[in-house]
């Protein structure tokens, strides 16, 4: 049993160039949603652990695709689930958005006056403020199965080393080892996000920052859009 | 102090939120318009490869030099995200070698998804592959015939999502 495929190295690379496109779009106003809530100087840690939750899942997704050797069979049981984490990034995002803006006190209507100890208001305070650094890895988890094009391409080509192979184990490990590539392929952009993000050039000009800020609702907006007529 | 007096009494401190944090925002609306701009708009861009085939209907035939190179996708219509069988067929074929398809998006890039095609026939070729779904809402893919020994044809269609 031979675990040394060049298709690793391949999806490697299809992670880092997809990254840089695809991945900045896609997960980029998620990051940057999530990084206002930091309150960290340094964001590398909680990136760290937002990354390694979406490689986690996108490992198991390879391992699940490489047990089946069948793309089209698991998509189809996925769908729904990807549609719902759409559906919550987009939330996500609005609200991170309309916190950040001061437009509307959220925060008042949620967290002082609306039950403060009911659900939606410990929800959103949970998604507003999210200071804890172990929170982000749950977060990649969940957020590792949004629909995604090149991720698909990479589910299809563990579903085929999966189906190539000559037991289920094997099948499952390489699967596992194609998506954990590309996966970690994918981190260098969104990492370069976070690091721009960090530096701050931008000092002073709450303009910008209340204009970007509504752009950012839409962004979400659209997610959620885009969920529903997915 | 609590962590409800810390997030809710405190209006001035919001305020002045960090200026330093506008960065963030602005780079999501980079992010945004990078990303749906290019997944959305591109297809408007005159240096589009325009769509040469309608493979809901049948057979499409492409010139490749000397040779003819026609390419089936079944079943039809043909839909994203399910299991199909690419047909090739090339008249006057003569290479050991046989063709196969790199499947993929105009302007995006969505990762490598080739299918290997086998011999059926004379001249004839047979292979599955699957079409994944993009977010973006874009239709349009291609399916470059690369002939070993004589070069590629780009079949540019429309799938159904």
């Amino acid at each position: 049993m031979s675990f040394i495929d060049p298709i690793y190295l391949i999806f490697l690379t299809t992670g880092i160039t997809v990254g840089f496109g695809h991945c900045i779009g896609m997960c980029g106003p998620i990051v940057v949603s999530l990084s206002l809530n930091t309150g960290e100087q340094n964001p590398i840690l909680p990136h760290l652990l937002y990354s390694a939750g979406r490689v986690m899942t996108y490992t198991i997704l390879g391992g699940i695709m490489g047990a089946t050797g069948s793309f089209t069979s698991v998509a189809v049981h996925i769908e729904g689930i990807q549609r719902g984490v759409m559906v919550f990034a987009g939330l996500l995002i609005v609200i991170m958005g309309l916190a950040m803006s001061g437009w509307i006190p959220l925060r008042k209507v949620f967290g002082d006056y609306c039950n403060p100890g009911g659900i939606i208001s410990r929800g959103f305070r949970r998604l507003s403020q999210l200071k804890s650094r172990a929170a982000y890895f749950p977060i990649g988890l969940l957020l590792g199965l949004l629909p995604c094009g090149p991720v698909y391409t990479a589910l299809l080509a563990a579903a085929g080393v999966g189906m190539k192979s000559p037991d289920g184990l094997e099948g499952i490990i390489k699967g596992m080892a194609v998506m954990f590539f590309f996966g970690i392929g994918t981190v260098p952009a969104l990492f370069l996000v976070a690091k721009l993000a960090d530096m701050g050039w931008l000092k002073n000009r709450r303009i910008i920052y209340r204009v970007a800020a509504m752009l950012m609702i839409a962004v979400g907006v659209y997610f959620v859009v885009k969920a529903i007529t997915y | 102090m609590s962590d409800k007096n810390r997030i809710c009494k405190n209006p001035r401190q919001r305020k002045k939120m960090s200026a330093s944090k506008a960065i963030y925002p602005i780079l999501a609306m980079a992010g945004m318009l990078f990303f749906y701009g290019s997944g959305v708009l591109k297809p408007a861009l005159a240096s589009e490869p325009a769509v040469n085939c309608n493979a809901h209907e049948g057979v499409c035939s492409l010139p490749l030099g000397d040779l003819e190179v026609t390419l089936e996708i079944s079943p039809r219509p043909v839909k994203a995200m399910q299991d199909l069988v690419f047909k090739v067929s090339i008249t006057n074929h003569v290479s050991a070698n046989p063709p196969y398809i790199d499947l993929g998006m105009p302007g995006m890039k969505m990762g490598p998804n080739r299918v290997l095609l086998e011999s059926t026939g004379q001249d004839t070729y047979e292979g599955k592959g699957v079409i994944v779904r993009c977010p973006s809402g874009r239709r349009t893919w291609f399916a470059d015939v690369i002939v070993p020994g004589s070069g590629a044809v780009k079949f540019v269609f429309d799938v159904i999502y």
